[in-house]
């Protein structure tokens, strides 16, 4: 037994002895808690304050990169809907449509490679719609070939697949209905200075530029004034089994001459080509960032406030035995708490402005891998928020409670 | 070790040079295990300063202050805090109760950081606040008790878990008469009851005869030291 252990003993019985000292961290992490959670909901204006910014924050970050996606979308989506995982196309091709074409050769020597289970033609380029007004109006237009298909129309809402067969008839964008001079079933219209009519609708196929209008192959190239053996795009289609890598691989060898590609490369290309050729990307962006900044200042000058408005609670707590590093994680509480609900209600309120928003025009795309990183950013920012607060409680002396 | 708490020439200047106030010079104040010690004297006498050195708060800028024999003066800050939660239960002049909190948790987070478990420390808050006569108010948050009452937490926080010194600064400033006497009984009682030793800074003449030891501060020196009562 130690001198100081004697000494207490020596004590009379009655005297009150010496304290362990420091609670095991869970309690530790309890009390703050209880502490975090009781200053947050007892002020209730800076309660909403801080979440306003959590929320503002959340809500324009996830819109604008909600927006940005739904555009990457709209402009890929054609790639993404089809079948087909190869696709062979001009050097130059970026995006839709390609500026030229290749040789209808690439195709039979296509069909010739292994691991393809089919291969087809489709031919793209830009149309115009004469107008019963006057006026023309832009559209993409896509022939596409029997018996696959492929590179045909989805998201049909008016008219069936087999109108793809009729000669002299297109399928058009039932959002551009109207802008089209309203168009029904039936109508006629003249397309690049050519009779054709109208067959089918299809909903929400529209990309940044003209939307899509799909015939058969030999109509669409005729409205095109493509040559007989000119194509805008060779689709492959694996067969069973088959890698894309290793097909495209293989495609890439026997046809230097033109540029292969699978699918998701494709998607890419034409993803890549966007953000480089416009601002979209740094537009979105900023905005994007510009939330998180407004919300990280909201967030920072809020729980400052709050500490400033508490010091002699927290000098208090100091002077009572809690550390730094204890009020520290009473902030860490404070702030995942604020994040956590900011984010749970701002992700409600963008689901809902979303889906009130969403049309065939413009869609906003929250993936999940969205939602779950906007908590994880918005927890970062909080608790990196927090950390003027933190300061300020760092400084403080608990001899200040005796002033 | 003959006393909890033992400080010898305790002196604290604030500033340096020109500009150097010396608030307390060499006091030497010793208080022996269970003593209900007042230290009275005027407004900026030092006292609260003295409180605050012993309660390691503050740290003196020469001279030596032992709790239970342990030494203080020259502990790094992160171990003060430790040493405040071995040693000292503190009583604020204005209660200093979260106002936030109810009175329950109030006493209960004190009890978790001294390593009280949730259910246990909500147990014994409960007791405390029984004892101190505030049974059936353990939900009310500060704004909703009386000033007596809110003091009254206040010691039972100070005494929750039981620490050996329990330091009181003008804890009946902001009462009347009545309900001064009253928190001073309390206060009496329980550290009679707990062995609890208190140290406690007052000016008002009307609790003196509670103490057994009165000592006087004025411009940072002891003055008189003398005993009031047996303890």
């Amino acid at each position: 037994m130690n001198a100081k252990a004697r000494d207490l003993d020596a004590l009379p019985a009655h005297i009150a002895r010496p304290l362990p000292g420091r609670a095991p961290l869970k309690l530790r992490w309890s009390a703050m808690a209880r502490i975090a959670w009781g200053m947050m909901f007892h002020q209730k204006l800076k309660l909403f304050g801080t979440l306003f910014g959590v929320v503002f924050a959340t809500l324009l970050a996830n819109q604008q990169i909600a927006t940005f996606l739904g555009l990457m979308h709209k402009n890929t989506m054609y790639v993404k809907a089809q079948d087909a995982e190869i696709w062979i196309t001009a050097p130059s091709t970026q995006q839709l449509p390609p500026g030229q074409t290749i040789s209808e050769a690439a195709l039979m020597q296509a069909r010739a490679v292994p691991g393809l289970a089919w291969a087809e033609p489709v031919v793209v380029g830009a149309g115009t719609v004469s107008l019963p007004a006057g006026g023309r109006e832009p559209v993409t237009l896509i022939g596409v070939k029997l018996p696959h298909r492929a590179g045909g129309p989805w998201n049909m809402v008016a008219g069936d697949g087999s109108v793809i067969e009729q000669p002299d008839t297109l399928t058009f964008e039932d959002a551009e209905r109207e802008k089209l001079g309203g168009l029904n079933i039936g109508s006629v219209r003249e397309v690049n200075g050519k009779r054709v009519y109208v067959g089918g609708f299809t909903w929400g196929l529209l990309p940044f530029g003209p939307s899509y209008a799909f015939g058969e192959y030999d109509t669409v190239r005729r409205l095109l004034n493509l040559e007989k053996d000119q194509v805008s795009f060779v689709l492959g289609k694996l067969a069973p089994g088959a890698d894309a890598t290793a097909v495209a691989d293989e495609l890439r060898r026997r046809l230097p001459d033109v540029q292969v590609m699978t699918r998701d490369g494709f998607r890419d290309t034409i993803i890549s080509y966007i953000l480089k050729q416009t601002a979209i990307g740094v537009t979105f962006g900023t905005s994007a960032l510009f939330g998180l900044i407004v919300g990280f200042v909201i967030v920072s000058l809020s729980m400052l406030s709050a500490v400033v408005d508490n010091l002699r609670e927290f000098g208090t707590l100091k002077a009572v035995g809690a550390t730094n590093w204890d009020l520290s994680k009473l902030l860490f509480i404070q702030a995942v708490t604020y994040a956590l609900m900011g984010s749970v209600i701002g992700l409600g309120l963008v689901t809902r402005v979303a889906k009130g928003i969403s049309g065939a025009k413009l869609s906003l795309i929250l993936p999940p891998e969205l939602l779950i990183g906007s908590v994880v950013v918005m927890t970062v920012l909080c608790v990196a928020a927090s950390s003027m607060a933190l300061m300020r409680i760092r400084k403080l002396e608990p001899a200040m409670v005796f002033r | 070790m003959k006393y909890a708490i033992d400080a010898r020439s305790v002196t604290k200047v604030y500033g340096e040079g020109d500009v150097a106030q010396r608030v307390l010079e060499g006091c030497d104040v010793q208080v022996p295990h269970g003593e209900f010690m007042m230290l009275v004297g005027p407004s900026g006498s030092g006292k609260t300063t003295l409180l605050s050195i012993l309660g390691c708060v503050l740290r003196a800028t020469s001279g030596e202050v032992r709790l239970f024999g342990e030494a203080i003066t020259g502990v790094p800050e992160n171990h003060l805090s430790r040493l405040r939660l071995s040693y000292i239960g503190f009583i604020f002049q204005g209660h200093n109760l979260l106002a936030s909190l109810s009175a329950e948790d109030n006493v209960a987070v004190q009890l978790q950081l001294r390593g009280y478990p949730t259910k246990e420390a909500r147990r014994e808050a409960r007791a405390l606040l029984d004892r101190v006569h505030l049974a059936g108010k353990y939900h009310r948050r500060p704004a909703e008790l009386s000033g007596g009452e809110r003091q009254r937490v206040a010691i039972a926080r100070a005494v929750a878990g039981a620490p050996p010194i329990i330091l009181a600064d003008e804890p009946t400033a902001s009462l009347d008469a009545a309900n001064g006497a009253l928190v001073t009984e309390l206060l009496r009682e329980l550290a009679r009851e707990r062995g609890h030793t208190v140290v406690c800074v007052t000016h008002d003449n009307r609790i003196f005869s509670l103490a057994d030891r009165i000592v006087r501060i004025e411009d940072g020196k002891i003055l008189a030291d003398h005993r009031e009562r047996a303890a």
